[in-house]
């Protein structure tokens, strides 16, 4: 087991291939679904399962399937998952079902699953793409979480259903428009930090190298002139 | 066999079998997980009335001009009949709502599934208006019967297709109507 490879996958899927701030996959749901924390949740919880699942059975049957039947495979497979979660919801959460039904059945287009499926799982090892779905799927609920607290929070005034005492609702922040405006702001956001820590660490990187010999030598002629 | 013909089998092969293995899955999650479909109406009408509804009366329901009867049920001890009505011609679409009887009379009216809009412009009490209908002696009922200040004209109309689909059948396939 690689364990730099486990931990490039864990890690590439929340943050530097995150399914919706970096590589602004599954832009639909992420909208539609964000208005509240608790749909927010539910729909990354939902699109996890099925991205988990669906990644270990393709990467389990990766040398079974025939290059030219592929994507049908990978959506039979696919829409199997995204059925059954549709099952558990109905059966178990039929409220929050009612208020997402439309958008659980939509998974199985969410170019996430089949990005996955056809860049990571068709290619990898059960373990590592099992693993890819969970980051994969940890990165795409967190942003979806992310949005949703704050749109919850200027739409509402509220906290997961919980009303912010002082914090009026503001109108017109509940629109699909603002959800889009929230994305990108918070997308941006993201970035921003990621670069940053990225520049802070590649900085770190070079301050601990050893003086470059080629550097030494044009230090040395400088001093002889 | 060419080997066209040989990779195109082996194809739609591994297809149908990936095909089955996903569906005896399904077939087994199913098993656990099945829902009545009938179930989430029966329990609105229960906690609506209070009264018990054992099973749908009628689940075909019936087709009317512009409104039609979903699911039709009789409480367990004969004193409501329930109504799962849909009136057309909303600005969404149709317009759902649970209609509650006693002896003929409209107790009470829930808004059910619907895509309207202007809710908001609506009176808070406005499904009030129709509790106290004595369906048997109405004949028929439009939106020139419902009383709003709202202007959202086509959720009215709807509103008042999805009463008239109740109290046509009613009175055409109920005992107490006036064709009963």
């Amino acid at each position: 087991m690689d364990k730099a490879k486990i931990k490039e996958t864990v890690l590439g899927g929340i943050i530097k291939n995150n399914p919706t701030f970096v590589l602004v996959l599954g832009t639909c749901p992420t909208i539609a679904m964000t208005t509240s924390l608790s749909q927010a949740f539910a729909m990354g919880v939902a699109t996890t399962f099925v991205l988990i699942f669906s990644n270990l059975f393709i990467s389990l049957l990766r040398g079974l399937i025939p290059d030219k039947v592929r994507i049908p495979c990978y959506i039979v497979i696919i829409s199997t998952f995204v059925t059954i979660v549709r099952m558990v919801m109905q059966r178990f959460m039929p409220d929050l079902y009612g208020t997402m039904r439309a958008f659980i059945d939509l998974i199985v287009v969410n170019c996430i699953i089949l990005a996955r499926a056809e860049s990571f799982a068709s290619c990898n090892k059960p373990l590592y793409a099992a693993l890819d779905g969970v980051s994969v799927g940890l990165g795409f609920t967190g942003a979806l979480c992310l949005i949703g607290i704050v749109r919850e929070f200027l739409a509402g005034g509220s906290f997961a259903g919980i009303a912010i005492p002082g914090f009026p609702a503001m109108s017109g922040t509940g629109a699909s428009a603002f959800g889009f405006i929230v994305f990108g702001c918070l997308m941006a956001l993201f970035n921003f930090i990621i670069q940053k820590l990225e520049a802070r660490k590649e900085k770190m990187k070079r301050a601990s190298l050893p003086l470059f010999d080629g550097k030494a030598e044009i230090v040395k002629e400088g001093t002889e002139k | 066999m060419s080997g066209k013909v040989r990779s195109m089998i082996q194809g739609v092969a591994v297809l149908a079998c990936i095909a089955l293995v996903c569906g005896l899955l399904l077939g087994a999650v199913n098993y656990f997980t099945y829902v009545d479909p009938l179930q989430p109406t029966l329990d609105r009408f229960t906690s609506d009335t209070g009264a018990t509804f054992p099973e749908m009366t009628d689940e075909d329901g019936q087709e009317f001009e512009n409104g039609r009867i979903v699911y039709y049920a009789r409480s367990a001890d004969g004193a409501y009949d329930a109504f799962l009505a849909a009136g057309g011609g909303g600005w969404g679409g149709e317009v759902q709502l649970y209609v509650y009887l006693q002896g003929g009379v409209i107790q009470k009216v829930v808004l059910g599934d619907n895509s309207e809009t202007l809710w908001d412009t609506f009176e808070s009490d406005f499904f009030d208006q129709f509790t106290g209908l004595d369906v048997c002696s109405a004949d028929s009922f439009t939106e020139s019967d419902v009383s709003t200040g709202a202007t959202a004209s086509r959720t009215i109309r709807a509103v008042a297709r999805a009463i008239d689909a109740v109290v046509a059948y009613y009175n055409a396939n109920l005992e107490g109507g006036s064709n009963g």
